[in-house]
């Protein structure tokens, strides 16, 4: 992971707080006056032993630990779970309930592009950008709240099927919903592909060629921005995307600039996709059952987060507990990218391509670090109010 | 190229190294056993024919098959001729095309080649099976902690079955 050349160079320690994003991860940039030289990583700050915490769970209490593995592409972990133990077991979703977990799925990459787009645009300097597009993200929250009655941890997904059903009255709110958001998004487009000041941060900067991005395992929009023809939704459609596919997404400009328009055209595809499976929602029941001792066995299953390919392989011996599963989430497969094509940029570009990869560090940092001897605290909201006026006093 | 050609392809790049291919066609998946000394020679196989992408590599801990009562962490008593191994896999995609390469490592020589020099992008995968399952990789370009804490004790690999966290931490506090 390092490229560092030199040990006689200036290193700018950055993290592990903050490191531009509100989650932990240490860089050790090498400078040679503002140009940035080498760079390495140190992942781990978050890493809280889910791997080895799904061996001693029931297949069931996995879903909502696997969940947690993320607070902004939570549904689709458990996505690419339930699908792989739903096909351990050889039973299948109902085409509802297969409808429904991909509208979700959309409606989350929408909220995940959203945040991303203010992030990244916060990083850019451009803090105008950053909070009209989380004002307008507000609206994909109370659509998912809706569905689901959370924001973050919807558990739409349970084996077998899902638990929300959508109704007349909730699909009218998610069109009304993506009706403003895809007029905001729009403006979006405008916004980062016309005004000078952005462009001259993102346009060149970070520039990954199709051979670099392949070499050095890209996956996502990161990859399709330098023009990867990668996306598990149309490779190896799963859930409602076999009947509702969605198009190939990717832009040939490589650098910062192409990140942003392929993030954007992508919400209008999730915006389509959710509108024609609402159109076509298909009749019928939520779940099917499936047995508490999962068969023996392994499987492969793979899926399109928000940020690239999500990979889970689940083995099961038979019994109540899964044998063993691994997860590697996109994130970890795009850190090779920014340590690679940080070297010859300013040190000042470095928030935004580290933002530019749409990094997760929840996602990568997983397995081991359980923290005991804390007696567990139970705060109210009033006690969390409280403690808050205190803490700003 | 589609999905069952793709599978073909591997097949007969493959074929020179694998042990043993197990197909499954509705999954588009092959399953190639590999021994380890094979490894590097097939992953550049596919590498030179520029075959899908290094998905994951995932390990898989087989202890072996422990008998009486008086087990413990360290010192079990195992069944004659059955070792305790580490396998190891390397999946591949190319589209809906999975490909899986198999290996298993003994404890007692849990080591692989490392197939960084092919594929750059594997060197986070590789260190966090160095990690934690403790399978060496030989000529991996950086061997620095990853995702486990520094003050972690050495030669305690936490997805390994024998461990369990909270009690096999002896001697630092949890």
């Amino acid at each position: 992971m390092e490229t560092r050349k030199s040990s006689e160079k200036f290193v700018v320690p950055i993290g592990p707080q903050h490191p531009a994003l509100k989650e932990p991860g240490h860089f050790e940039f090498t400078v040679d006056g503002e140009i940035v030289t080498g760079a390495s990583v140190r992942l781990g700050y978050v890493h809280r032993g889910i791997e080895k915490g799904a061996e001693d769970r029931t297949w069931t209490q996995n879903i909502y630990l696997l969940e947690r593995i993320c607070g902004i592409c939570s549904h689709v972990h458990a996505t690419a779970y339930v699908l792989g133990v739903e096909k351990l077991a050889g039973v299948s979703a109902p085409p509802r309930a297969q409808a429904i977990r991909t509208v979700t799925a959309e409606l989350e990459r929408i909220h995940s592009h959203l945040l991303w787009l203010g992030v990244a645009a916060h990083e850019g300097g451009f803090d105008t950008l950053f909070m009209y597009s989380w004002r307008d993200r507000e609206t994909v929250m109370d659509l998912l709240e809706l569905i689901s009655g959370n924001r973050v941890h919807y558990s739409t997904n349970v084996l077998g099927g899902v638990k929300y059903d959508l109704d007349t009255e909730k699909m009218d709110a998610i069109r009304r919903g993506l009706d403003f958001l895809e007029e905001r998004t729009h403006h979006y487009m405008k916004v980062v592909t016309t005004d000078e000041t952005f462009l001259a941060r993102t346009r060149g900067v970070g520039l990954m060629t199709r051979e670099q991005a392949e070499a050095l395992g890209a996956v996502g929009p990161t990859a399709r921005a330098s023009s990867v023809r990668r996306d598990i939704r149309i490779d190896a459609p799963y859930a409602a995307y076999p009947d509702f596919p969605v198009k190939l997404i990717t832009d040939d400009g490589g650098d910062l600039l192409a990140r942003f328009v392929v993030r954007l055209k992508e919400l209008f595809e999730s915006y389509r996709v959710i509108r024609a499976i609402l159109d076509q929602m298909p009749e019928g029941e939520l779940t099917t059952r499936v047995p508490r001792r999962i068969p023996a066995g392994e499987v492969i299953s793979r899926v399109e987060a928000p940020r690239g390919e999500l990979f889970y392989y689940i083995k099961s011996n038979g019994g109540e507990k899964p044998e063993r599963i691994k997860v590697r989430t996109p994130s970890l497969c795009n850190w090779g990218t920014v340590v690679s094509v940080a070297v010859g940029h300013k040190l000042a570009d470095m928030p935004m391509l580290l933002a530019g990869i749409d990094p997760c560090f929840s996602c990568n940092d997983r397995m081991v670090r359980i923290n005991r001897g804390q007696g567990a605290q139970f705060w109210s909201w009033e006690n969390l109010r409280q403690y808050g006026i205190e803490y700003y006093r | 190229m589609s999905s069952q050609t793709a599978l073909q392809t591997a097949e007969e790049l493959l074929k020179p190294y694998a042990m043993e291919m197990i197909k499954q066609e509705e999954d588009f998946r092959l399953d190639v056993l590999l021994s380890p000394d094979q490894l590097h020679e097939a992953v550049k196989a596919l590498h030179d024919a520029r075959w899908g992408y290094l998905s994951a590599i995932a390990g898989v801990d087989h202890p072996a098959p422990v008998i009486g009562e008086d087990a413990n962490a360290s010192g079990t008593v195992q069944e004659k001729g059955k070792e305790s191994q580490v396998e190891v896999l390397y999946v591949f995609c190319q589209g809906a095309a999975v490909l899986v390469l198999r290996l298993k490592v003994p404890y007692t020589h849990a080591e692989l080649p490392t197939v960084c020099d092919l594929i750059p992008s594997a060197t986070l995968y590789e260190r966090e099976l160095m990690e934690m399952f403790g399978v060496e990789i030989h000529g991996t370009p950086v061997k620095d902690r990853l995702l486990l804490p520094d003050e972690w004790p050495e030669g305690v690999y936490p997805l390994r079955k024998a461990t369990i966290i909270g009690t096999t931490r002896s001697g630092s506090e949890e």
